[in-house]
């Protein structure tokens, strides 16, 4: 608007009443066309981190399984060769595979946490959505 | 019905003893090769152009180099990177061997447990190593943890010592376990196929739902080969973290 020059009968800065009219027209359906598109990628873009967090969570649901058996397993075995070695059977066999237990349930507690704290970072805390309640008293 | 076994056979190709032990090449060795063969040409054959706007392949390799990065920026830091070579190279082959495993007739180089666990003592060692290399007797924490009570230290120390023996068998047993299983799965459901086919009466009409049954299985052995690969590569990069920073 600067560059106008005055008593040019708006052919080049001025813009003529109707014109205008159109080019604002044309400027809200420009707004609103941007506006969609942005709007479809943010909800692409949340799709696809749901997608990626669907398949982080089997990952980590397959591990948890396995990490409690071969606690198990492991305190096990080192009881069993402790007793051979010492030749106490059965008892170090019967503590170790119970502490081979407690390991266990460890492991998937502390695995747990961990999914806790990435699903955090990820999501910014929020998890789900959050749901009106039915009965307000 | 065909032996659901048989594709886990291992035959000698060429017969090598060395000092008397059986070194022979065998069909497991024959596929390790492809499988580095096939990972080394890939990565080659993708960066030959260097272009700054990628061809889609070197896209593909970049993606792979971002994937492992970003794993191991999230779990260890940028200190981690040291570690980069290594990681890279397991994820690599673990993706691969499960993939090329996938192909019909193709051995599964990852469904014998001595190769996974061969894999995963190679990490155990590593975090060892670099455990007592980096905090010397420090790491040592890593079974002290914080705040416990001097009274029952002893048992919470012998459960850390238990926890952390199980890492390598955990870590070998399920990549090993699910592939043998997927790849069992596979075969006796195709077997199934042929019994129908093969049977009288009636129960030739069942034959089409084993067959989507397979299709489904094999979909779903894709994802599986992917997640245990980037499974194995994860705890590979927690279990590295544990090294560099032993206190809980």
């Amino acid at each position: 608007m600067s560059t106008q020059k005055q008593g040019n009968g708006g052919s080049r800065g001025e813009l003529r009443h109707d014109d205008k009219e159109a080019f604002e027209r044309r400027l809200a359906g420009l707004g609103k066309r941007l506006g969609d598109v942005k709007s479809r990628e943010a909800a692409e873009s949340m799709a696809s981190r749901g997608r990626s967090s669907q398949n982080r969570g089997m990952a980590y649901g397959l591990r948890m399984a396995s990490e409690l058996v071969a606690a198990v397993l492991v305190g096990g075995l080192i009881g069993y060769a402790l007793d051979h070695f010492l030749g106490t059977k059965p008892w170090l066999f019967l503590v170790m595979f119970i502490l081979g237990f407690a390991a266990g349930v460890t492991n998937v507690m502390r695995s747990y946490d961990r999914v806790q704290r990435d699903v955090a970072k990820t999501t910014g805390g929020n998890i789900g959505h959050a749901v009106p309640d039915d009965n307000d008293d | 019905m065909p032996d659901p076994i048989h594709q886990f056979d291992l035959e000698r190709l060429f017969h090598l003893n060395l000092f008397g032990y059986d070194a022979s090449f065998t069909n497991s060795s024959l596929y390790m090769v492809v499988v580095v063969v096939a990972i080394v040409g890939f990565l080659l054959y993708a960066i030959q152009t260097r272009s700054l706007v990628p061809t889609r392949l070197q896209s593909l390799a970049e993606m792979a180099y971002e994937f492992v990065a970003g794993m191991i920026r999230d779990s260890m830091g940028e200190e981690g990177m040291k570690f980069f070579p290594l990681i890279f190279t397991l994820f690599m082959f673990i993706f691969a061997a499960n993939m090329i495993g996938l192909i019909p007739g193709a051995f599964t180089v990852t469904s014998h447990v001595i190769v996974t666990a061969a894999l995963a003592l190679l990490v155990f060692l590593t975090v060892i190593i670099a455990g007592f290399a980096k905090n010397g007797l420090g790491f040592l924490k890593l079974f002290v943890p914080d705040g416990v009570p001097i009274y029952v230290l002893p048992l919470v120390s012998a459960i850390e010592v238990i926890s952390f023996f199980s890492r390598p068998i955990s870590h070998s047993l399920r990549l090993f376990a699910n592939m043998l299983a997927g790849h069992i799965t596979l075969k006796v459901f195709a077997g199934f196929i042929v019994m129908l086919l093969g049977s009288a009466g009636a129960a030739k009409f069942l034959m089409p739902l084993p067959l989507i049954a397979v299709v489904g299985i094999t979909a779903l052995e894709f994802l599986v080969a992917f997640l245990q690969a980037y499974v194995f590569t994860m705890l590979t990069c927690m279990y590295l973290n544990d090294a560099l920073h032993p206190s809980h």
